[in-house]
């Protein structure tokens, strides 16, 4: 990559901002050496990593530090491959050896536990403290097991949600291979919003795949906790085509909806008490909102996500912070890894241009989100946004679903871009 | 729908720097067309391509995606996500970004 240098510096200022280079109206504090800014981004998935990623590619003189507990990131697209047997856990292993070594990122193995948001700084859970000009958040979700009686997070062992890829996936994986044939499998899905719109249904489909191949006999219920869901109809044509009758749909007002779920037993209780669905594995996806540590940091409103301004996803509770991906509200963009990834690099254009001085670069993003129905099936949702009235809001006319009814010879092709996909943008974010 | 705010001095410069993005000069001004190039990376890239999927677009000219984005968005080409995708782009937008992706 390209190193700073000062002939650089003085073009960059020549051209853009007298602002900057005097040091007078709203000009950055310089925390880390004379002329650097420092940008912290906190989460080293698919939207913080980007933004890491693409402010030292837009700016190469900022200071870059993303902080980030794991040494090892498990991307969740894809980890429905593992549960269905298609890929090993290395495959959605991602680390952050080419953020630093090829991008000039300072990557920091540690927890944020306070933001400081007058103070402009972090603390870490080693007791440092990280000084920042500009603070980008991209920290996921947390689960909301206070909606369902009986169940929380330390039942995550015995009912995984898999909903972070990880050892959780590693947990599920095991008990689907371990489940008998003839056995059922029950999936709760979560109500919205939450994490990846198409991504149980993707899940409930390997797991069929897994399934047909080895256990045929085997029994699938989904117990949705809403009455429809993403890519609907092509599921639901997949399914059928695919696997017959293994699956069974459960919408919130006909049967879904779970009061309580008995872990001992391995059972959900539904229809007001009524009803008890026994499960051999069950999947317990809860109910989501923002991670922790942004409520902390007072980011969050009271549906427990992050209003941004959706131009820049500048925080609407502070002007040096922005938060994206899954944590914040954004409009129509679902909360996807490519949302996520997209996110990131108007994030980093935005920063960057803040920074120089200069005036705010139109926002555009787009999102695809590939889901396979077996191995050789893809289907996609796609979308091109624009920001208008406040919003990022789809292009009308742009976008939509695969068209239902189509060729066996389209599907493996959408499946082959799925593979793509995950190639394409992985390397993207962490390349 | 008019949507592109593209400014002439954007567009001009989108044109002329007609180089690939990391070989930008540090800082410098960050386009409408640059960003929106930056979105077709996830899924055209050297890495897609070795792994069977969608062409790494780095190489082509920028005439071609110009003209192959509009056959997409005007029903000229058929594709499986292209033709959702382009008909999110104006002209003025199209030739902005294959600016940015081709050469």
């Amino acid at each position: 990559m390209q190193e700073f240098s000062r002939r650089n510096f003085i073009k960059v200022v020549g051209a853009g901002s007298a602002v900057a280079l005097t040091g007078i109206g709203c000009a950055p504090h310089k925390t880390r050496g004379a002329d650097k800014a420092h940008v912290v981004v906190v989460g080293g998935g698919s939207g913080g990593a980007t933004a890491a990623k693409y402010l030292k590619k837009y700016s190469p003189e900022l200071n870059v530090t993303l902080v980030e507990p794991n040494a090892r990131y498990y991307t969740c697209y894809g980890s429905n491959w593992v549960l269905g047997g298609i890929v090993d856990m290395d495959f959605i292993e991602q680390t952050y050896g080419a953020l630093e070594s090829r991008h000039g990122v300072k990557v920091v193995q540690d927890r944020v536990t306070a933001v400081d948001a007058d103070g402009r700084n972090v603390r870490l859970a080693s007791g440092e403290t990280l000084q920042y000009d500009k603070l980008v958040m991209s920290p996921g979700i947390d689960f909301r097991y206070d909606r369902t009686e009986g169940i929380s997070e330390a039942d995550a062992e015995r009912i995984p949600h898999a909903w972070k890829a990880g050892d959780q996936t590693r947990i599920l994986r095991q008990q689907l291979e371990d489940m008998p044939n003839g056995g059922t499998f029950v999936m709760v899905a979560p109500p919205n919003p939450f994490r990846c719109p198409p991504g149980p249904y993707e899940r409930v489909s390997l797991i069929a795949n897994y399934f047909k191949q080895e256990k045929p006999r085997s029994k699938i219920i989904i117990l949705d906790q809403k009455d429809g869901f993403s890519k609907q109809g092509l599921f639901e044509e997949g399914w059928a085509q695919e696997y017959g009758d293994m699956i069974e749909w459960r919408p919130a007002s006909d049967g879904g909806l779970v009061e309580e779920v008995d872990v001992r037993n391995m059972t959900a209780v539904t229809e007001a008490g009524f009803e008890r669905v026994e499960a051999d594995v069950m999947n317990f996806i809860p109910a989501q909102r923002a991670n922790q540590i942004v409520h902390d940091a007072g980011l969050t409103n009271a549906e427990g996500w992050c209003p941004v301004r959706q131009d820049t996803f500048r925080s609407e509770r502070d002007d040096n912070i922005y938060v994206l991906g899954d944590a914040s509200v954004a409009g129509a963009m679902p909360k996807s890894g490519h949302s996520a990834n997209t996110q990131g690099k108007m994030v980093a254009a935005s920063i960057s241009h803040e920074l120089a001085g200069r005036d705010p670069v139109t926002p555009t993003a787009v999102n695809t989100c590939y889901s396979l129905v077996t191995p050789d099936y893809g289907i996609s949702v796609a979308a091109v946004y624009q920001f208008e009235d406040g919003q990022m809001a789809g292009v009308e006319g742009a976008g939509g679903v695969s068209p239902t009814g189509a060729s066996s010879r389209f599907r493996e092709q959408e499946a082959q871009y799925t593979r793509g996909w995950y190639a394409g943008i992985t390397a993207d974010i962490w390349g | 729908m008019k949507k592109s705010r593209l400014t002439f001095a954007g567009l001009v410069g989108a044109v002329a720097l007609a180089i690939p993005f990391a070989q930008a000069t540090a800082g410098d001004e960050i386009t409408r067309g640059q960003l929106m190039a930056d979105t077709c990376v996830n899924c055209h890239s050297a890495a897609s391509a070795e792994a069977g999927g969608a062409p790494d677009l780095s190489n082509y000219p920028s005439s071609l995606i110009v003209s192959q984005m509009k056959a997409f968005r005007d029903g000229e080409r058929p594709g499986t996500v292209m033709d959702r995708h382009a008909t999110g782009y104006t002209d003025e937008e199209i030739e902005a970004l294959a600016a940015y992706v081709g050469q």
